[in-house]
């Protein structure tokens, strides 16, 4: 149900992510987040078209944390702003982390090879349903995130969604 | 640092004079890499300041042209501290240099095969100047045929924006498509009328042509072995 990709450029770390539904708790965990309890990243799922989008994110957020050169206060802070096509921080909350009453959570941890335990600490705290990763694509608004990532029909014939959104992301620093 | 040690698991493709090109898996994703590496022989400064700007200028192209509609491949991620791009591999691809050349030594319907792609090119190119977007290293080698995963068709991939900048002048879009004469006629022995053809579509499909094929007429009467006369 997990999905986990190692970190190729950061030998023996590892991006997991788990995807939840019917989440009664959300306000709560929104507030663990924000108070820094929370030892993952809790983003919108209806922002995420497919799990590479995740990992995009994360492999630029533990990049920029190696060499110190990180926008936002945390690692998991700083994958949900790699999400975000705007350099506006608090947007980038607002618009991909979750907000008091979502229904789901794509809860997303940086951890090494054995740090299982982590992944059950974090998961305990959700109080929903998990669902495999891959039924995120049900949860994604396409219209919402071509709207939002400024995407007009013609690229779409360069490639699909997933292609435009991680083009934007891996290069929103130098446009 | 990271990506260097992780390209020394990858597997080399090329090496050219500006950079190295690597193969490998990335976030489970078969991954070009293209390394600009240091350039000892130029003073330190000067060399960081001009890898960083021809690495941001190749990622912003490569951006501007996905925009337009035009294929490039996509950009997974930047490494400005050692200058390497990740991109997305083209699989099942083959260059125009060489479907040109496979084409011209095979007989089968070769002609109209060939018409069809010259229109094909001129009118990708026209999209990608009326972007404002010079290639910088126009060459059949740097244009990809992938069967589409959509239907079947075959689509045109541009790649390798290494020398590409923002430019709206008609004469670097006039330079642009000699590059791309020069490269052509040289690759591929009497194929002067499918230059042509391609042109040609260029001219239709392009707002702005009239100006940049005078530019490149212009530009055709200066270089080596040409007299400025007139």
């Amino acid at each position: 149900m997990d999905h986990t990709q190692d970190l190729e450029l950061f030998p023996g770390r590892r991006v997991t992510q788990m995807l939840f539904k019917e989440v009664k708790n959300a306000t709560e965990l929104r507030q663990s987040a924000v108070d820094g309890q929370i030892s993952g990243a809790l983003i919108n799922p209806t922002m995420l078209v497919d799990p590479l989008q995740v990992l995009v994110a994360a492999n630029k957020a533990v990049h920029l944390q190696t060499i110190g050169k990180m926008k936002t206060r945390s690692l998991y802070s700083e994958i949900i702003f790699n999400l975000s096509p705007t350099n506006n921080i608090s947007e980038a909350f607002k618009r991909f982390g979750i907000s008091d009453g979502d229904e789901s959570v794509m809860v997303v941890v940086v951890h090494k090879k054995d740090e299982v335990q982590l992944l059950s600490d974090v998961t305990a705290r959700v109080d929903g349903q998990q669902v495999p990763v891959e039924d995120v694509s049900s949860l994604s608004d396409p219209a919402k995130i071509k709207k939002l990532y400024k995407i007009a029909p013609q690229e779409e014939k360069c490639g699909n969604l997933l292609d435009a959104v991680v083009c934007r992301m891996a290069t929103k620093d130098v446009m | 640092m990271a990506a260097l040690e992780f390209l020394k698991t990858a597997e080399l493709l090329k090496q050219g004079a500006e950079a190295r090109v690597y193969r490998a898996e990335f976030l489970g994703k078969p991954t070009i890499v293209k390394e600009r590496f240091p350039k000892r022989y130029r003073h330190p400064t000067l060399d960081e300041k001009l890898t960083h700007r021809r690495t941001t200028q190749e990622v912003r192209s490569i951006l501007r042209c996905r925009r337009a509609g035009i294929r490039a491949p996509v950009v997974y991620f930047v490494d400005y501290t050692s200058h390497c791009i990740f991109l997305e591999e083209i699989v099942g691809s083959s260059t125009v240099r060489d479907h040109i050349a496979s084409s011209q030594q095979s007989d089968s319907g070769t002609e109209q095969n060939l018409q069809q792609l010259a229109e094909r090119v001129g009118q990708i190119l026209a999209k990608m100047h009326d972007e404002d977007v010079i290639h910088g290293d126009l060459t059949t080698s740097n244009m990809l045929l992938r069967r589409s995963q959509k239907d079947g068709e075959s689509e045109l991939v541009l790649i390798d924006f290494g020398l590409s900048y923002i430019s709206s002048l008609p004469e670097d879009k006039g330079v642009d498509l000699y590059v791309l004469e020069k490269a052509f006629l040289s690759t591929h022995p009497n194929t002067e009328e499918l230059f042509e053809k391609l042109l040609k579509s260029y001219a239709a499909s392009s707002k702005k042509s009239s100006a940049v094929i005078k530019k490149l007429d212009e530009v055709r009467l200066r270089g080596r072995k040409r007299s400025m006369v007139g």
